[in-house]
Protein backbone atom coordinates (compact mmCIF):
# COMPACT_ATOMS: atom_id res chain seq x y z
CA UNK A 1 0.00 0.00 0.00
CA UNK A 2 1.12 3.26 -1.16
CA UNK A 3 1.58 6.25 1.35
CA UNK A 4 2.63 9.82 0.23
CA UNK A 5 3.46 11.92 3.68
CA UNK A 6 3.82 15.49 3.31
CA UNK A 7 5.24 17.28 5.95
CA UNK A 8 5.47 21.21 6.67
CA UNK A 9 6.35 21.71 3.30
CA UNK A 10 7.62 25.45 2.30
CA UNK A 11 9.15 26.40 -1.31
CA UNK A 12 10.05 30.01 -1.55
CA UNK A 13 11.09 30.76 -5.02
CA UNK A 14 14.04 33.49 -4.76
CA UNK A 15 13.86 36.70 -7.19
CA UNK A 16 14.48 36.44 -10.71
CA UNK A 17 15.03 39.10 -13.63
CA UNK A 18 11.03 38.78 -14.04
CA UNK A 19 9.84 38.63 -10.82
CA UNK A 20 12.22 40.98 -8.04
CA UNK A 21 11.02 39.94 -5.28
CA UNK A 22 11.11 36.13 -3.69
CA UNK A 23 7.16 34.21 -4.19
CA UNK A 24 6.44 31.80 -1.63
CA UNK A 25 5.24 29.28 -3.47
CA UNK A 26 4.03 27.21 -0.45
CA UNK A 27 3.95 28.03 2.80
CA UNK A 28 3.91 25.09 5.24
CA UNK A 29 1.64 21.97 3.77
CA UNK A 30 0.75 19.18 5.63
CA UNK A 31 -1.15 16.38 3.74
CA UNK A 32 -0.96 12.35 4.08
CA UNK A 33 -3.02 10.30 2.22
CA UNK A 34 -2.92 6.34 2.07
CA UNK A 35 -3.94 3.67 0.58
CA UNK A 36 -5.97 3.48 -2.60
CA UNK A 37 -7.54 6.93 -2.72
CA UNK A 38 -7.58 10.08 -5.12
CA UNK A 39 -6.74 13.48 -3.94
CA UNK A 40 -7.43 16.58 -5.46
CA UNK A 41 -5.74 19.54 -4.82
CA UNK A 42 -7.46 22.36 -5.64
CA UNK A 43 -6.91 25.75 -5.76
CA UNK A 44 -6.50 28.91 -8.20
CA UNK A 45 -3.93 29.57 -10.54
CA UNK A 46 -0.38 30.46 -8.92
CA UNK A 47 -1.28 28.81 -5.67
CA UNK A 48 1.81 26.33 -5.57
CA UNK A 49 -0.27 23.15 -6.88
CA UNK A 50 2.38 22.68 -9.71
CA UNK A 51 5.45 23.40 -7.29
CA UNK A 52 4.11 20.82 -4.73
CA UNK A 53 3.74 17.80 -7.13
CA UNK A 54 7.20 18.73 -8.57
CA UNK A 55 8.42 18.89 -5.14
CA UNK A 56 6.47 15.05 -4.53
CA UNK A 57 7.70 13.60 -7.69
CA UNK A 58 11.17 14.98 -6.78
CA UNK A 59 12.27 16.97 -9.18
CA UNK A 60 12.09 20.47 -7.78
CA UNK A 61 13.56 20.98 -3.98
CA UNK A 62 11.76 22.36 -1.05
CA UNK A 63 12.81 25.04 0.87
CA UNK A 64 11.98 23.39 3.89
CA UNK A 65 9.65 20.18 5.45
CA UNK A 66 10.08 16.61 3.76
CA UNK A 67 7.88 14.21 1.59
CA UNK A 68 7.96 10.85 1.52
CA UNK A 69 6.35 8.63 -0.68
CA UNK A 70 6.67 4.91 -0.15
CA UNK A 71 5.38 1.58 -1.17
CA UNK A 72 5.47 -1.12 1.35
CA UNK A 73 8.19 1.10 3.20
CA UNK A 74 10.34 1.51 0.21
CA UNK A 75 10.66 4.38 -1.80
CA UNK A 76 7.33 4.13 -4.09
CA UNK A 77 7.54 3.89 -7.45
CA UNK A 78 6.06 7.72 -9.12
CA UNK A 79 4.71 8.78 -12.32
CA UNK A 80 3.48 11.96 -13.68
CA UNK A 81 1.08 13.43 -16.60
CA UNK A 82 1.75 17.22 -17.13
CA UNK A 83 -0.40 19.67 -17.91
CA UNK A 84 0.72 19.17 -21.53
CA UNK A 85 1.31 16.07 -23.32
CA UNK A 86 5.65 16.04 -22.86
CA UNK A 87 6.19 13.96 -25.70
CA UNK A 88 9.55 13.74 -27.30
CA UNK A 89 8.89 14.74 -31.14
CA UNK A 90 10.79 12.44 -32.22
CA UNK A 91 9.73 8.98 -30.89
CA UNK A 92 6.58 6.68 -31.77
CA UNK A 93 3.82 6.91 -29.27
CA UNK A 94 4.66 3.52 -28.53
CA UNK A 95 8.01 4.36 -28.27
CA UNK A 96 7.31 7.67 -26.63
CA UNK A 97 5.70 4.92 -24.40
CA UNK A 98 8.58 2.19 -23.70
CA UNK A 99 10.68 5.83 -23.02
CA UNK A 100 9.59 5.53 -19.29
CA UNK A 101 9.61 1.74 -18.85
CA UNK A 102 12.83 0.44 -16.86
CA UNK A 103 12.00 -3.35 -17.52
CA UNK A 104 11.55 -3.90 -21.60
CA UNK A 105 10.57 -6.79 -22.16
CA UNK A 106 8.59 -9.08 -25.32
CA UNK A 107 5.35 -8.17 -23.73
CA UNK A 108 6.38 -4.22 -23.28
CA UNK A 109 5.28 -3.33 -26.43
CA UNK A 110 1.41 -5.09 -26.08
CA UNK A 111 1.13 -3.61 -22.97
CA UNK A 112 2.02 -0.26 -24.22
CA UNK A 113 -0.79 -1.25 -26.98
CA UNK A 114 -2.78 -2.09 -24.04
CA UNK A 115 -2.99 0.94 -22.59
CA UNK A 116 -3.51 3.09 -25.34
CA UNK A 117 -6.86 1.43 -25.96
CA UNK A 118 -7.63 1.82 -22.09
CA UNK A 119 -7.52 5.76 -22.97
CA UNK A 120 -9.33 4.88 -26.51
CA UNK A 121 -6.51 5.29 -28.66
CA UNK A 122 -5.95 1.95 -30.73
CA UNK A 123 -3.89 2.02 -34.17
CA UNK A 124 -1.67 5.27 -33.36
CA UNK A 125 1.09 3.70 -32.08
CA UNK A 126 3.42 3.69 -34.43
CA UNK A 127 2.77 7.35 -35.26
CA UNK A 128 4.39 10.39 -34.21
CA UNK A 129 3.05 13.16 -31.79
CA UNK A 130 3.09 15.58 -34.35
CA UNK A 131 0.59 13.60 -36.27
CA UNK A 132 -1.72 13.86 -33.27
CA UNK A 133 -4.38 16.17 -32.41
CA UNK A 134 -3.62 18.14 -28.60
CA UNK A 135 -6.35 15.89 -26.97
CA UNK A 136 -5.05 12.39 -28.47
CA UNK A 137 -1.33 13.65 -27.30
CA UNK A 138 -2.86 14.09 -24.15
CA UNK A 139 -4.46 10.61 -24.24
CA UNK A 140 -1.23 8.80 -24.68
CA UNK A 141 0.81 11.09 -21.80
CA UNK A 142 -1.86 9.36 -19.51
CA UNK A 143 -1.76 5.68 -21.12
CA UNK A 144 2.82 6.31 -20.26
CA UNK A 145 1.92 7.28 -16.79
CA UNK A 146 -0.52 4.29 -16.07
CA UNK A 147 2.07 1.99 -18.31
CA UNK A 148 5.02 1.95 -15.51
CA UNK A 149 2.39 0.86 -13.32
CA UNK A 150 3.23 3.31 -10.03
CA UNK A 151 2.78 3.03 -6.89
CA UNK A 152 1.81 6.79 -7.16
CA UNK A 153 0.05 8.72 -9.47
CA UNK A 154 0.73 12.08 -9.70
CA UNK A 155 -1.65 14.22 -12.42
CA UNK A 156 -1.48 18.14 -12.77
CA UNK A 157 -3.98 19.95 -14.31
CA UNK A 158 -4.47 17.17 -17.06
CA UNK A 159 -7.18 18.31 -18.74
CA UNK A 160 -6.89 22.41 -18.56
CA UNK A 161 -5.26 22.57 -22.23
CA UNK A 162 -8.03 21.14 -24.01
CA UNK A 163 -11.19 22.20 -24.92
CA UNK A 164 -14.42 21.36 -22.42
CA UNK A 165 -15.88 18.31 -24.68
CA UNK A 166 -12.12 16.75 -25.54
CA UNK A 167 -11.50 17.70 -21.52
CA UNK A 168 -15.10 15.93 -20.35
CA UNK A 169 -14.29 12.35 -22.54
CA UNK A 170 -11.00 12.42 -20.87
CA UNK A 171 -12.00 12.84 -17.48
CA UNK A 172 -14.41 9.76 -17.85
CA UNK A 173 -11.38 7.56 -19.50
CA UNK A 174 -9.10 8.53 -16.37
CA UNK A 175 -11.94 7.44 -14.07
CA UNK A 176 -12.30 4.72 -15.68
CA UNK A 177 -8.81 3.44 -15.39
CA UNK A 178 -8.10 4.61 -12.21
CA UNK A 179 -11.57 2.65 -10.93
CA UNK A 180 -9.39 -0.45 -12.71
CA UNK A 181 -6.27 0.19 -11.51
CA UNK A 182 -6.67 2.16 -8.21
CA UNK A 183 -3.30 4.36 -7.59
CA UNK A 184 -2.78 6.45 -4.80
CA UNK A 185 -3.39 9.61 -6.86
CA UNK A 186 -3.03 13.29 -5.97
CA UNK A 187 -4.83 15.22 -8.84
CA UNK A 188 -3.83 18.83 -8.96
CA UNK A 189 -6.62 20.80 -10.63
CA UNK A 190 -8.41 24.93 -10.64
CA UNK A 191 -11.56 23.17 -12.12
CA UNK A 192 -14.02 22.57 -9.04
CA UNK A 193 -16.19 20.55 -11.00
CA UNK A 194 -13.66 18.08 -12.17
CA UNK A 195 -12.26 17.66 -8.98
CA UNK A 196 -15.51 16.08 -7.24
CA UNK A 197 -16.23 13.95 -10.32
CA UNK A 198 -12.73 12.14 -9.78
CA UNK A 199 -11.77 12.79 -6.24
CA UNK A 200 -11.96 10.84 -2.66
CA UNK A 201 -10.92 13.74 -0.94
CA UNK A 202 -10.34 17.53 -2.06
CA UNK A 203 -7.35 19.50 -0.15
CA UNK A 204 -8.43 23.47 -1.01
CA UNK A 205 -5.45 25.47 -1.69
CA UNK A 206 -4.92 29.47 -1.71
CA UNK A 207 -2.46 31.87 -2.89
CA UNK A 208 0.80 31.36 -0.95
CA UNK A 209 0.56 27.75 -1.35
CA UNK A 210 -1.23 27.23 2.42
CA UNK A 211 -3.95 24.61 2.98
CA UNK A 212 -7.59 26.39 3.02
CA UNK A 213 -10.01 23.18 4.16
CA UNK A 214 -9.65 19.85 3.52
CA UNK A 215 -12.93 17.93 2.08
CA UNK A 216 -14.37 14.29 2.26
CA UNK A 217 -16.13 13.24 -1.27
CA UNK A 218 -17.85 10.31 -0.34
CA UNK A 219 -19.96 9.55 -3.55
CA UNK A 220 -20.32 6.50 -5.12
CA UNK A 221 -18.47 5.99 -8.40
CA UNK A 222 -19.00 5.73 -11.35
CA UNK A 223 -19.84 9.50 -10.60
CA UNK A 224 -21.28 11.61 -13.86
CA UNK A 225 -21.28 15.35 -13.97
CA UNK A 226 -25.44 15.51 -14.32
CA UNK A 227 -25.78 13.12 -11.13
CA UNK A 228 -27.79 15.30 -8.23
CA UNK A 229 -25.91 14.15 -6.49
CA UNK A 230 -22.72 15.02 -7.77
CA UNK A 231 -23.62 18.36 -8.55
CA UNK A 232 -24.66 19.41 -4.86
CA UNK A 233 -21.52 18.35 -3.54
CA UNK A 234 -20.14 20.40 -6.54
CA UNK A 235 -22.19 23.66 -5.03
CA UNK A 236 -21.07 22.89 -1.58
CA UNK A 237 -17.31 22.66 -2.93
CA UNK A 238 -17.57 25.81 -5.12
CA UNK A 239 -19.19 27.84 -2.30
CA UNK A 240 -16.12 26.61 0.18
CA UNK A 241 -14.03 27.80 -2.90
CA UNK A 242 -15.46 31.26 -3.23
CA UNK A 243 -15.33 32.05 0.39
CA UNK A 244 -11.51 31.26 0.02
CA UNK A 245 -11.30 33.48 -2.75
CA UNK A 246 -13.42 35.84 0.06
CA UNK A 247 -10.85 35.34 3.10
CA UNK A 248 -7.66 35.99 1.39
CA UNK A 249 -8.87 39.55 -0.32
CA UNK A 250 -10.40 40.88 3.32
CA UNK A 251 -7.53 39.67 5.24
CA UNK A 252 -9.29 36.61 7.07
CA UNK A 253 -6.00 34.44 5.79
CA UNK A 254 -2.76 34.49 7.52
CA UNK A 255 0.07 36.55 5.47
CA UNK B 1 -21.93 0.09 -56.14
CA UNK B 2 -21.81 3.63 -54.12
CA UNK B 3 -23.49 6.35 -54.77
CA UNK B 4 -21.29 9.16 -54.41
CA UNK B 5 -19.25 9.97 -57.11
CA UNK B 6 -21.28 13.12 -58.88
CA UNK B 7 -17.93 13.51 -60.90
CA UNK B 8 -17.00 11.74 -63.68
CA UNK B 9 -13.86 9.50 -63.15
CA UNK B 10 -12.95 10.46 -66.53
CA UNK B 11 -12.82 13.90 -65.91
CA UNK B 12 -11.12 13.61 -62.85
CA UNK B 13 -8.21 11.63 -64.90
CA UNK B 14 -8.58 14.24 -67.20
CA UNK B 15 -7.95 17.16 -64.82
CA UNK B 16 -5.16 15.07 -63.46
CA UNK B 17 -3.42 14.80 -66.63
CA UNK B 18 -3.72 18.42 -67.32
CA UNK B 19 -2.15 19.36 -63.87
CA UNK B 20 0.27 16.76 -64.66
CA UNK B 21 1.10 18.19 -68.26
CA UNK B 22 1.70 21.68 -66.12
CA UNK B 23 3.81 20.69 -63.71
CA UNK B 24 5.75 18.68 -66.21
CA UNK B 25 6.06 22.28 -68.10
CA UNK B 26 6.73 24.01 -64.88
CA UNK B 27 9.50 22.00 -63.99
CA UNK B 28 11.00 21.66 -67.31
CA UNK B 29 10.90 25.31 -67.69
CA UNK B 30 12.77 25.73 -63.76
CA UNK B 31 15.58 23.10 -65.86
CA UNK B 32 16.07 25.51 -68.66
CA UNK B 33 16.71 28.55 -66.39
CA UNK B 34 19.58 26.79 -64.84
CA UNK B 35 20.95 25.74 -68.61
CA UNK B 36 20.32 29.72 -69.83
CA UNK B 37 22.20 30.56 -66.26
CA UNK B 38 25.17 28.86 -67.07
CA UNK B 39 25.45 29.60 -70.87
CA UNK B 40 24.97 33.51 -69.37
CA UNK B 41 27.87 33.04 -67.26
CA UNK B 42 29.96 31.03 -70.27
CA UNK B 43 28.84 33.44 -72.82
CA UNK B 44 30.15 36.52 -70.49
CA UNK B 45 33.71 35.00 -69.63
CA UNK B 46 34.13 35.07 -73.41
CA UNK B 47 33.49 38.09 -73.87
CA UNK B 48 35.35 39.63 -71.19
CA UNK B 49 38.51 37.35 -72.01
CA UNK B 50 38.36 39.02 -75.71
CA UNK B 51 37.81 42.30 -74.29
CA UNK B 52 40.91 41.33 -72.00
CA UNK B 53 43.13 39.67 -73.55
CA UNK B 54 44.37 35.97 -73.11
CA UNK B 55 47.25 36.54 -70.53
CA UNK B 56 44.43 38.61 -68.47
CA UNK B 57 41.51 36.46 -68.66
CA UNK B 58 42.16 32.82 -70.82
CA UNK B 59 38.91 31.50 -72.67
CA UNK B 60 37.50 29.20 -70.61
CA UNK B 61 38.49 25.84 -72.69
CA UNK B 62 41.92 26.81 -72.10
CA UNK B 63 41.63 26.77 -68.51
CA UNK B 64 39.77 23.19 -68.53
CA UNK B 65 42.42 21.87 -70.80
CA UNK B 66 44.95 22.99 -68.30
CA UNK B 67 42.85 21.62 -65.65
CA UNK B 68 43.22 18.44 -67.34
CA UNK B 69 46.74 18.69 -67.88
CA UNK B 70 47.02 19.55 -64.35
CA UNK B 71 44.82 16.29 -63.21
CA UNK B 72 46.84 13.90 -65.39
CA UNK B 73 49.99 15.02 -64.78
CA UNK B 74 50.66 18.38 -63.33
CA UNK B 75 50.50 17.09 -59.55
CA UNK B 76 46.93 18.10 -58.88
CA UNK B 77 46.10 14.53 -56.38
CA UNK B 78 49.16 15.16 -54.52
CA UNK B 79 48.56 18.92 -53.60
CA UNK B 80 45.04 18.29 -52.69
CA UNK B 81 45.74 15.44 -50.66
CA UNK B 82 48.55 17.99 -48.64
CA UNK B 83 45.89 20.29 -48.78
CA UNK B 84 43.05 18.32 -47.52
CA UNK B 85 44.89 16.67 -44.98
CA UNK B 86 45.36 20.00 -43.06
CA UNK B 87 41.76 21.53 -43.81
CA UNK B 88 40.70 18.19 -42.50
CA UNK B 89 43.01 18.18 -39.12
CA UNK B 90 41.25 21.94 -38.71
CA UNK B 91 38.41 21.13 -39.04
CA UNK B 92 38.27 18.13 -36.76
CA UNK B 93 40.36 20.35 -33.96
CA UNK B 94 37.27 22.35 -34.51
CA UNK B 95 34.44 20.13 -34.14
CA UNK B 96 36.16 18.78 -30.82
CA UNK B 97 36.57 22.34 -29.54
CA UNK B 98 33.60 24.19 -31.03
CA UNK B 99 31.46 21.19 -29.31
CA UNK B 100 33.22 21.90 -26.25
CA UNK B 101 33.20 25.60 -25.65
CA UNK B 102 29.39 25.53 -26.96
CA UNK B 103 28.72 22.62 -24.45
CA UNK B 104 30.42 25.28 -22.07
CA UNK B 105 28.45 28.54 -23.16
CA UNK B 106 24.99 26.80 -22.96
CA UNK B 107 25.47 25.45 -19.69
CA UNK B 108 27.11 29.05 -18.47
CA UNK B 109 26.24 32.57 -18.30
CA UNK B 110 29.23 33.31 -17.09
CA UNK B 111 31.60 31.67 -20.18
CA UNK B 112 28.78 33.00 -22.59
CA UNK B 113 29.44 36.45 -21.53
CA UNK B 114 33.00 36.44 -21.50
CA UNK B 115 32.85 34.22 -25.24
CA UNK B 116 30.39 35.73 -26.95
CA UNK B 117 32.39 38.83 -27.37
CA UNK B 118 35.59 37.13 -28.62
CA UNK B 119 33.53 34.92 -30.95
CA UNK B 120 31.46 37.39 -32.93
CA UNK B 121 35.16 38.90 -33.64
CA UNK B 122 36.40 35.86 -34.92
CA UNK B 123 33.30 35.55 -37.50
CA UNK B 124 33.70 39.01 -38.61
CA UNK B 125 37.85 39.34 -39.13
CA UNK B 126 38.22 39.34 -42.75
CA UNK B 127 39.96 35.84 -43.64
CA UNK B 128 42.57 37.74 -45.62
CA UNK B 129 44.22 39.05 -42.45
CA UNK B 130 43.93 36.28 -40.98
CA UNK B 131 45.95 34.74 -43.95
CA UNK B 132 48.92 37.49 -43.39
CA UNK B 133 48.76 36.86 -39.50
CA UNK B 134 49.36 33.05 -40.63
CA UNK B 135 52.52 34.05 -41.97
CA UNK B 136 53.71 36.34 -40.07
CA UNK B 137 53.00 34.33 -36.81
CA UNK B 138 53.87 30.65 -37.98
CA UNK B 139 56.11 31.65 -41.23
CA UNK B 140 55.73 29.18 -44.14
CA UNK B 141 54.60 26.06 -42.05
CA UNK B 142 52.10 23.40 -42.54
CA UNK B 143 50.95 24.57 -38.99
CA UNK B 144 50.20 27.96 -39.51
CA UNK B 145 46.76 27.08 -41.92
CA UNK B 146 45.83 24.25 -39.57
CA UNK B 147 45.61 26.16 -36.81
CA UNK B 148 43.96 29.52 -38.64
CA UNK B 149 41.61 26.99 -40.15
CA UNK B 150 40.40 25.65 -36.62
CA UNK B 151 40.43 29.36 -35.52
CA UNK B 152 37.72 30.53 -38.15
CA UNK B 153 35.35 26.95 -37.70
CA UNK B 154 34.89 27.24 -34.12
CA UNK B 155 33.10 30.10 -33.61
CA UNK B 156 30.36 28.87 -35.96
CA UNK B 157 30.00 25.82 -34.25
CA UNK B 158 30.03 26.38 -31.11
CA UNK B 159 27.09 29.15 -31.41
CA UNK B 160 25.45 26.11 -33.12
CA UNK B 161 25.29 23.89 -30.62
CA UNK B 162 24.69 26.05 -28.10
CA UNK B 163 22.25 27.10 -29.77
CA UNK B 164 20.83 23.75 -30.31
CA UNK B 165 21.14 23.04 -26.33
CA UNK B 166 19.86 26.00 -25.06
CA UNK B 167 16.95 24.95 -27.49
CA UNK B 168 16.35 21.59 -25.56
CA UNK B 169 12.72 21.69 -24.26
CA UNK B 170 13.60 22.17 -20.29
CA UNK B 171 10.24 20.34 -20.27
CA UNK B 172 11.37 17.54 -21.24
CA UNK B 173 13.97 17.08 -18.96
CA UNK B 174 11.57 17.27 -16.06
CA UNK B 175 9.28 15.00 -17.74
CA UNK B 176 12.57 12.04 -17.66
CA UNK B 177 13.76 12.83 -14.34
CA UNK B 178 10.01 12.59 -13.12
CA UNK B 179 10.34 8.91 -15.05
CA UNK B 180 13.68 8.61 -13.30
CA UNK B 181 15.59 8.32 -16.43
CA UNK B 182 19.51 8.24 -15.94
CA UNK B 183 21.69 11.27 -17.32
CA UNK B 184 22.92 9.12 -19.82
CA UNK B 185 19.35 8.57 -21.09
CA UNK B 186 18.68 11.85 -21.21
CA UNK B 187 21.85 12.73 -22.99
CA UNK B 188 20.94 10.43 -25.81
CA UNK B 189 17.29 10.52 -26.02
CA UNK B 190 16.84 14.33 -25.90
CA UNK B 191 19.94 16.28 -25.52
CA UNK B 192 21.59 14.61 -28.92
CA UNK B 193 18.21 14.59 -30.55
CA UNK B 194 17.00 17.99 -30.51
CA UNK B 195 20.73 19.36 -30.97
CA UNK B 196 21.79 17.45 -34.06
CA UNK B 197 20.26 18.96 -36.58
CA UNK B 198 21.37 22.41 -35.38
CA UNK B 199 24.98 21.17 -34.57
CA UNK B 200 25.14 19.88 -38.29
CA UNK B 201 24.21 22.71 -39.43
CA UNK B 202 26.64 24.61 -37.76
CA UNK B 203 29.34 22.46 -38.79
CA UNK B 204 28.44 22.59 -42.45
CA UNK B 205 29.03 26.74 -42.39
CA UNK B 206 32.15 25.91 -40.50
CA UNK B 207 33.35 23.83 -43.50
CA UNK B 208 32.31 26.44 -45.80
CA UNK B 209 34.31 28.98 -44.06
CA UNK B 210 37.26 26.59 -43.36
CA UNK B 211 38.46 25.26 -46.72
CA UNK B 212 38.62 29.06 -48.11
CA UNK B 213 40.19 30.27 -44.98
CA UNK B 214 42.76 27.21 -45.08
CA UNK B 215 43.01 27.94 -49.08
CA UNK B 216 43.61 31.20 -48.24
CA UNK B 217 46.46 30.77 -45.41
CA UNK B 218 48.34 28.54 -48.25
CA UNK B 219 48.03 31.25 -50.38
CA UNK B 220 50.18 33.20 -48.05
CA UNK B 221 52.20 30.43 -45.91
CA UNK B 222 52.72 27.86 -46.97
CA UNK B 223 55.01 25.55 -49.26
CA UNK B 224 52.44 23.26 -50.91
CA UNK B 225 48.99 22.57 -51.43
CA UNK B 226 46.66 24.26 -53.49
CA UNK B 227 47.12 27.62 -52.20
CA UNK B 228 50.63 27.21 -52.70
CA UNK B 229 49.86 26.67 -56.53
CA UNK B 230 48.07 29.25 -57.00
CA UNK B 231 50.54 31.86 -55.40
CA UNK B 232 52.78 30.30 -57.61
CA UNK B 233 50.99 30.60 -60.67
CA UNK B 234 50.11 34.19 -59.82
CA UNK B 235 53.82 34.69 -59.21
CA UNK B 236 54.89 33.40 -62.97
CA UNK B 237 52.04 35.45 -64.31
CA UNK B 238 50.44 32.47 -65.41
CA UNK B 239 46.60 33.43 -65.13
CA UNK B 240 45.16 30.28 -67.06
CA UNK B 241 47.39 27.80 -64.17
CA UNK B 242 45.69 29.72 -61.49
CA UNK B 243 42.23 29.90 -62.77
CA UNK B 244 42.56 25.91 -63.10
CA UNK B 245 43.78 25.49 -59.79
CA UNK B 246 41.05 27.42 -58.22
CA UNK B 247 38.57 25.91 -60.30
CA UNK B 248 39.00 22.63 -59.50
CA UNK B 249 39.71 23.02 -55.94
CA UNK B 250 36.22 25.06 -55.31
CA UNK B 251 34.99 22.12 -57.52
CA UNK B 252 36.17 19.50 -54.97
CA UNK B 253 34.80 21.21 -52.00
CA UNK B 254 31.33 22.21 -53.94
CA UNK B 255 30.87 18.45 -54.49
CA UNK B 256 31.51 17.30 -51.15
CA UNK B 257 29.35 20.09 -49.40
CA UNK B 258 26.31 19.07 -51.96
CA UNK B 259 26.67 15.40 -51.93
CA UNK B 260 28.52 13.62 -48.90
CA UNK B 261 27.67 17.10 -46.18
CA UNK B 262 24.17 16.97 -47.31
CA UNK B 263 23.85 13.19 -47.09
CA UNK B 264 25.30 13.63 -43.50
CA UNK B 265 22.34 15.86 -43.00
CA UNK B 266 19.39 14.01 -44.57
CA UNK B 267 20.74 10.77 -42.55
CA UNK B 268 21.05 12.37 -39.80
CA UNK B 269 17.18 13.63 -39.64
CA UNK B 270 16.58 9.92 -40.30
CA UNK B 271 18.46 8.66 -37.67
CA UNK B 272 16.35 11.14 -35.66
CA UNK B 273 13.16 9.83 -36.43
CA UNK B 274 14.42 6.14 -35.88
CA UNK B 275 12.87 4.39 -33.12
CA UNK B 276 15.62 3.53 -30.94
CA UNK B 277 13.31 2.79 -27.69
CA UNK B 278 11.54 -0.50 -28.97
CA UNK B 279 14.85 -3.03 -28.98
CA UNK B 280 17.44 -2.07 -26.80
N1 LIG C 1 10.79 28.32 -11.24
C1 LIG C 1 10.16 29.34 -10.62
N2 LIG C 1 10.83 30.47 -10.33
C2 LIG C 1 10.21 31.50 -9.69
N3 LIG C 1 8.93 31.49 -9.33
C3 LIG C 1 8.20 30.39 -9.60
C4 LIG C 1 8.77 29.26 -10.28
N4 LIG C 1 7.82 28.31 -10.43
C5 LIG C 1 6.69 28.82 -9.88
N5 LIG C 1 6.92 30.07 -9.37
C6 LIG C 1 5.94 30.91 -8.68
O1 LIG C 1 5.39 30.17 -7.61
C7 LIG C 1 3.99 30.38 -7.51
C8 LIG C 1 3.28 29.05 -7.62
O2 LIG C 1 3.45 28.53 -8.92
P1 LIG C 1 2.81 27.15 -9.38
O3 LIG C 1 3.23 26.09 -8.43
O4 LIG C 1 3.13 26.96 -10.79
O5 LIG C 1 1.26 27.46 -9.19
P2 LIG C 1 0.00 26.69 -9.81
O6 LIG C 1 0.47 25.42 -10.40
O7 LIG C 1 -0.94 26.53 -8.65
O8 LIG C 1 -0.59 27.62 -10.83
C9 LIG C 1 3.63 31.34 -8.62
O9 LIG C 1 3.54 32.64 -8.06
C10 LIG C 1 4.77 31.26 -9.57
O10 LIG C 1 4.98 32.50 -10.21
MG1 LIG D 1 0.28 24.75 -12.40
Amino acid sequence: MATVLIDNLTKIFPPTATHPSQVQALGGVNISVTGNVLVAILGPSGSGKTTLLNIVAGVEEPTSGTVRAVQDSVPAQISYVFQEPRLLPWRTVVDNMLYVQDRKSDRSRREAEFYLSMVGLSEVGDLYPSQLSAGMQQRVGIARAFLVNPDVLLMDEPFSHLDALTGRSLREYVQRIWLQTRKTALLVTHDVNEAVELADRIVLLRPGGVIYDDIPVDLPRPRFPDNPAVRDVQADVLRRFDSMGAAVQFGGARR
Amino acid sequence: MSAVPSVAPDAISQLSAQELRRSVWRRWGLRSTVVIGWVVFVGVWYLFSSFLGQALLPPLHTVVNRAWELITEGGFGSNLISSVTRLVGGFLLALVAGTGVGLLIAYNDWWRNLLQGPLQLIISLPTISLAVMTLILFGISPLGPVLMTMLVAIPYITMNVAQGITGVDRKLIVMSEAFGRTRRQIVKDILVPSSILSTLGGARLAFAVAWRMELLAEVFASSQGIGFQIRRSFESYDTQAMLAWTVLFVAVMLLFENFVLRRIDRWAGRWRMQDWGANP
